[in-house]
């Protein structure tokens, strides 16, 4: 398990934060997501062996967002 | 999927225009009854003042404000519901050379009423709990004025938030805790009956920025009545707009979104400038809006000047000051300087915030009665003194020039 945080600079919304963190039942191999909308940013804890940081950033761009490692 | 399988009338809309039309009868009710006693429920502070307040709050801009946060939840829950109904009524056999029957949605409709109604419980037992909690709270003009001022603040901040003026202002939204969102995220999945309660209920742990100004006002009244009625009314007032965002939310996405954004956000500036502007008057400061305007427009100076000329002065050289529903009558009074004098003031049939009647340089503060007269000693005040009067929600407010 590693940690990474990603940049998501156009959250518009704390509902947005939510959005994201709803990842962590998507994804297959993330243990947990924290985002925060007063940061931009996101917090993700996943199974390196089984999840990218391209299908990270994949999957937050089908929720409408833009997502970069910090 | 086609169009045929789309209910030709949906229920939906049939509920939103039942909710919009009822909304519209409460406000006219209460429209109807702004002088009557009926509605001031608590015989005093102008309690139905305060109440349609918090209700055209809630329905001018708290609905469109509470669907940035929670209006997603509700959507996700009813587009998967939608979508269960059309995979059913896709999977109905079809009968051939006749057009299939649409069937109806109602399924749509009453998860969204649960929701609503939920909703409404569960911010009208917070009012109640931030009404009591106010309670042990007393609070001074003073006091009062600087709450207001922080709530206008916190508006206009959330506003400029929402312009995307500067980073900083993100700050003025607040981040409910994570195990709350995820609980509510992960409750919002299911489909039953309950969840939309739970999820309507769940709702308070989410406020919007104008629901926690909302909230903060619930709490100034210090009365646990006053705060359940307050948050009733506006919750009440979020619904109807609600209803119909959450539902067009689920028609059309996020392209409406972007544009109810924009309006809630000058909508909120607005609000929170008045709530700032009240602060500013409670607090007697010269900088108020109205205070200003009164004190260096030539236009109010006239209007003050024929006002102060139908002003009555007592026997014993007291100023009567008439208190009226629409605020104060004359708005300037003109006194001697270095000579103390007595206000009077005079309501009859006064039910309007009017009546908390306050003089913040003298830290005076008084509920009137709603039919009556009470005297305030004032004492001797140099020459060119202006002693700013106001209620206590800094709505209505007038002026002492001592000369």
């Amino acid at each position: 398990m590693i940690k990474k945080t990603f940049k998501v600079s156009d959250m518009t919304c704390t509902n947005c934060a939510m959005k994201l963190e709803s990842l962590e039942d998507v994804l297959d191999g993330v243990k947990e997501i924290n985002a925060s909308y007063h940061k931009l940013q996101m917090v993700i804890e996943y199974d390196e062996s089984k999840l990218t940081d391209e299908q990270i950033i994949a999957a937050v761009k089908k929720k409408g967002y833009h997502a970069e490692p910090a | 999927m086609s169009k045929e399988q789309k209910p030709a009338f949906d229920p939906v809309i049939l509920v939103a225009l039942g909710i919009g039309f009822i909304t519209m009868a409460v406000v006219l009710f209460a429209f109807q009854n702004q002088g009557d006693q009926a509605l001031d429920i608590s015989a005093g502070t102008g309690l139905s003042g305060r109440i349609m307040v918090a209700f055209i709050t809630g329905l001018t801009t708290g609905g469109l404000s509470c669907l940035a946060v929670q209006g997603g939840l509700l959507a996700s829950s009813l587009a998967h519901q939608i979508e269960q109904d059309y995979l059913e009524q896709s999977n109905l056999p079809k009968k051939h050379g006749k057009k299939q029957q649409p069937q109806k949605r109602s399924s749509t409709a009453l998860p969204i009423l649960l929701f609503l109604a939920a909703k409404l419980v569960a911010y009208t037992l917070l009012g109640v709990l931030l009404g009591w909690v106010g309670s042990f709270l007393t609070l001074s003009p003073l006091t009062r004025a600087f709450l207001m001022i922080a709530i206008g603040i916190f508006m206009v901040g959330n506003a400029l938030r929402m312009f995307n003026v500067h980073p900083v202002f993100r700050y003025f939204s607040i981040e409910p805790p994570k195990f709350i969102t995820r609980y509510i995220r992960r409750t919002s999945k299911g489909t039953d009956t309950f969840t939309p309660i739970f999820l309507g209920a769940l709702t308070v742990f989410i406020p919007c920025g104008v629901t926690q100004a909302m909230m903060a006002a619930a709490l100034a009244t210090g009365s646990p009545l006053t705060g359940a009625a307050m948050m009733f009314a506006f919750i009440l007032g979020t619904s109807p707009v609600f209803f119909i965002v959450a539902y067009l939310t689920t028609e059309l996405g996020a392209r409406l979104e972007k544009f109810f954004m924009r309006f809630v956000a000058v909508a909120v500036l607005i609000l929170g400038l008045v709530t700032l502007d009240g602060g500013l008057n409670v607090m007697g400061s010269p900088l108020s809006f109205q205070n200003l305007s009164r004190s260096l427009l030539p236009s109010e100076s006239t209007t003050s000047a024929q006002a102060s000329s139908l002003q009555s002065t007592t026997s014993d050289g007291g100023l009567t000051l008439s208190v009226g529903n629409d605020g104060y009558f004359p708005q300037t009074l003109r006194a001697d300087a270095n000579t103390a004098i007595q206000l009077n003031l005079i309501t009859n049939k006064t039910y309007s915030c009017a009546r908390d009647f306050v003089i913040p340089a003298l830290n005076f503060y008084q509920l009137l009665p709603d039919t009556g007269s009470v005297q305030v000693d004032i004492p001797a005040q140099p020459s060119g003194t202006r002693m700013f009067f106001t209620c206590s929600m800094g709505m209505y407010t007038g002026m002492i020039v001592f000369e």
